[in-house]
């Protein structure tokens, strides 16, 4: 096995191991699960956690059935039936940032469903334009910060946040480059090495990455190149699809994707600030507004910059952000004559059904 | 089949909405036009003489008339995926078509104000007018509160929008602001507010003199006409109403037996026919979570408007966290002094029904009344099963008659 396969093959496990498994994986690191894409992950990490992203599973234990109806996202449920069943053993807690009302609904509930698992939730603000959105967003980091103290009994100096905002930069920056050199890994690797970022302490994920984009094969061409626009894929099936069906995925419009790690935080000055100011500057998920930083623009800009050959919409089913999202980005991708494909994900991908769609559709953009 | 009085006070109020549409459809062209979302500070724009249209109320009048699904079918023909709101949906097929829309459509707005301290939903919505119409849209942002009360910096961010609310609508209307007359509205406003607070504090006389169904038609005045004179006086025609029901003992549900707690928003195609078994078996539904979020709030200051309106828009019920909601719940249970409630677990509105399980589990906790859960959707009738539903609430109500009423 050469050692880019050896390093592809550790990130790939990353994504099917338990969380329960997780400390001793990585033993020395304190895991906290998280959920969406506003978490200011270095602001846990300041204070001695390590933010893991919880995954949805395919397997359901029937568990979150007592608390969320079935017209609720799998990506909810999912995380509310893990936790029941006890497979989040281990975390040190859960947090979950203003996003939409499914997170919303399951921080809610969290507290007096699984009360042994503490919740952090983040307010963030939804209009990231709005007068004062800034100083509300810079007092709610503040008081998480009052919180993480009381909790581990230690103060987050602003040399400890500093430290950590330079290491999830330095994060940032090698998965910047991973999307720039996208078109050259198979789709499932990108999918593993980004997915992996989420799932492993910083301090060992960076040194690995380099080392992958140190090796990566030459750019293949001559596939269907494709965006992947989406909340969080956390299945690789889609990824595999694409792979299997002759296509590459050069860039993404995902909630936690190319856009999340698009900028770094300024290592100059208050290191709060810059976490309020980050949050503030990133292009937003659909759950947000901004009026000058338009998505449809971006996806736009997204594929004349990749040279893609089409879109394809990965949208969790019931999901009302990202629904209402495909509608605005499908006409401005009609006007423009991207082509492009919905795919419904629902709990269990339906692996035939996706491979028959996709295989359609790039056939149908005959590239 | 046994006849039940109606209120002919309602008959004022659907009047009174039918020239509330009216109205802007003929001022459409002389006033600005804004589309609000029900939570929003709409006082403000009434101060400064703009036409408000809720399309939420309008959603809720397609439905009412049954038909909303061909317009949430044209809607999906566009793309949305028959998952999302359906008021949302809805509104969204006739704009897209409204030759095929009651009333022909809403007016075109020339201005959106949407308040986001109902749920996420409206953001999307309004982005989609906005880009729809091509016409200034105006996010006011209130975060979701955690605790009983609001927090000081959350307060101050509201606020700061509120201000910038005023200064944008100054120039997108070219009116200016009026104080004095924002304050006469806001007196208005809570003038409304307190009466509509008073209405419904009826239902707690046994018999009860309104059912929910009664109390769906009569709120709309509080969140389209809130801050207008003709709000303050459907509602003390109907005030008065009830009070001489009460004074006679007449009950909206003669021979009431059981009283109900509703939760959720109305299924609005099926506004009486779906009570009405509850009506033949004497069960009357006293009070409910939806329409008791318009009564909840505090009156606001005149002499700090700001500041008060800020803390009311935070402290919206489906804002609130579970605690606060499942006490809010709980104590309409005790006031209203139900044996029963019955949840709608409404496909189109996840604040609403996400946490309902909780809340139902929480409020039982407290105060011990059983409970019927029942999935369907406020608008789209293609996710009510009637069947399905008749037999589980015949079941209810066949074990609310074994125990009469007597768990409290």
């Amino acid at each position: 096995m050469s050692p880019y396969d050896a390093i592809l093959n550790d990130l790939q496990t990353l994504g099917e191991m338990p969380l329960r498994r997780w400390r001793e994986r990585f033993p020395g690191f304190r895991p906290l699960g998280f959920m969406n894409a506003y978490l200011p992950e270095e602001l846990f990490h300041a204070a001695g956690f390590t933010p893991v992203l919880l995954l949805h599973r395919r397997e359901d234990r029937g568990q979150a059935k007592a608390h969320l109806p079935g017209f609720t996202c799998w990506v909810a449920r999912s995380a509310l039936d893990q936790a029941l069943a006890g497979e989040l053993e281990g975390l040190a807690g859960v947090a979950f940032a203003q996003s939409c009302d499914a997170v919303q609904a399951l921080a809610d509930l969290w507290p007096r469903a699984v009360p042994q698992l503490p919740a952090f939730y983040v307010a963030m603000p939804h209009h990231l334009a709005a007068p004062a959105a800034r100083s509300y967003l810079l007092a709610e980091l503040q008081r998480l910060r009052w919180r993480l103290e009381e909790m581990t009994g230690q103060a987050i100096g602003d040399e400890a946040l500093q430290a950590s905002i330079a290491l999830y930069n330095r994060t940032r920056a090698l998965l910047g480059r991973l999307h720039e050199l996208a078109d050259r890994l198979p789709p499932p690797a990108l999918h593993a090495a980004r997915q992996a970022a989420f799932l492993m302490p910083k301090e060992l994920y960076y040194p690995l990455l380099a080392q992958l984009l140190e090796q990566l094969p030459p750019s293949g061409t001559g596939s269907p190149r494709l965006v992947v626009v989406g909340s969080e894929l956390a299945d690789p099936s889609l990824y595999q699809v694409i792979a299997e069906a002759g296509g590459r995925v050069v860039g993404d419009l995902l909630d936690l994707g190319q856009r999340h790690f698009a900028l770094p935080v300024d290592e100059t000055g208050d290191p709060l600030q810059a976490l309020a100011d980050h949050a503030l500057a990133l292009l937003p998920t659909p759950t947000k507004y901004h009026p000058q930083r338009r998505r449809d623009a971006h996806l736009l800009e997204t594929v004349r910059t990749r040279q893609a050959d089409g879109v394809i919409f990965a949208r969790q089913k019931f999901c009302e952000p990202h629904g209402f999202d495909y509608v605005m980005l499908k006409a401005a991708l009609d006007r423009a004559g991207v082509p492009h494909l919905l795919i419904e994900l629902e709990q269990t991908p339906h692996v035939g059904q996706m491979r028959t769609r996709i295989e359609a559709f790039l056939e149908m953009i005959g590239a | 089949m046994p006849t039940y009085p109606r209120l002919q006070s309602l008959k004022t109020i659907n009047r009174a909405m039918e020239q509330y549409y009216v109205k802007r459809k003929l001022m459409a062209r002389l006033k600005p036009v804004a589309y609000v979302t029900s939570g929003a500070p709409v006082e403000m724009l009434e101060a400064m003489g703009v036409l408000t249209l809720y399309p939420e109320n309008y959603g809720a009048l397609c439905g009412a008339r049954r038909e909303a699904v061909g317009l949430c079918e044209v809607a999906e023909v566009a793309g949305y995926s028959q998952d999302l709101c359906s008021y949302a949906r809805g509104h969204i097929g006739a704009v897209l078509q409204p030759a095929h829309a009651p009333l022909n459509g809403l007016p075109k707005p020339d201005l959106l104000l949407c308040c986001n301290n109902i749920c996420g939903t409206v953001l999307k919505w309004y982005e989609a007018l906005a880009d729809h119409y091509d016409v200034p849209l105006f996010v006011l942002d209130v975060p979701f509160q955690h605790g009983p009360q609001p927090q000081p910096h959350a307060v101050q961010y509201v606020v700061a929008q509120l201000e910038a609310l005023i200064a944008w609508t100054e120039e997108v209307t070219r009116r200016r602001w009026q104080p004095k007359k924002f304050r006469q509205v806001l007196a208005l406003s809570n003038e409304t507010l307190r009466l509509w607070q008073e209405i419904r504090d009826l239902g707690r006389h046994r018999p009860s003199p309104i059912n929910a169904p009664d109390l769906f038609v009569a709120m709309a005045p509080i969140v389209a006409l809130r801050g207008t004179r003709q709000a303050v006086e459907v509602y003390r025609e109907l005030k008065a109403e009830l009070e001489r029901r009460v004074a006679d003992g007449v009950g909206a549900v003669p021979g009431e037996r059981h009283r109900l707690l509703w939760d959720n928003i109305a299924i609005w195609y099926q506004l009486y026919r779906f009570f009405r078994p509850f009506m033949d078996a004497g069960a009357c539904f006293v009070t409910d979570s939806y329409t008791n979020a318009w009564a909840a709030a505090e009156p606001v200051d005149l002499d700090d408007p700001l500041p008060s309106m800020a803390r009311t828009l935070l402290a919206v019920y489906i804002n609130l966290d579970l605690p606060s909601r499942a006490r809010i719940v709980a104590d309409l249970a005790r006031r209203f002094e139900v044996d029963g409630m019955v949840m709608h677990a409404n496909w189109s509105c996840k604040p609403f029904s996400l946490t309902q399980s909780d809340l139902q589990a929480a409020v039982r906790e407290e105060v011990g009344v059983p409970a019927l859960v029942l999935e369907a959707d406020m608008c789209d009738s293609r996710r009510y099963n009637e069947g399905a539903v008749r037999e589980r609430i015949a079941a209810f109500l066949e074990m609310l008659g074994s125990v009469d009423g007597s768990l409290l």
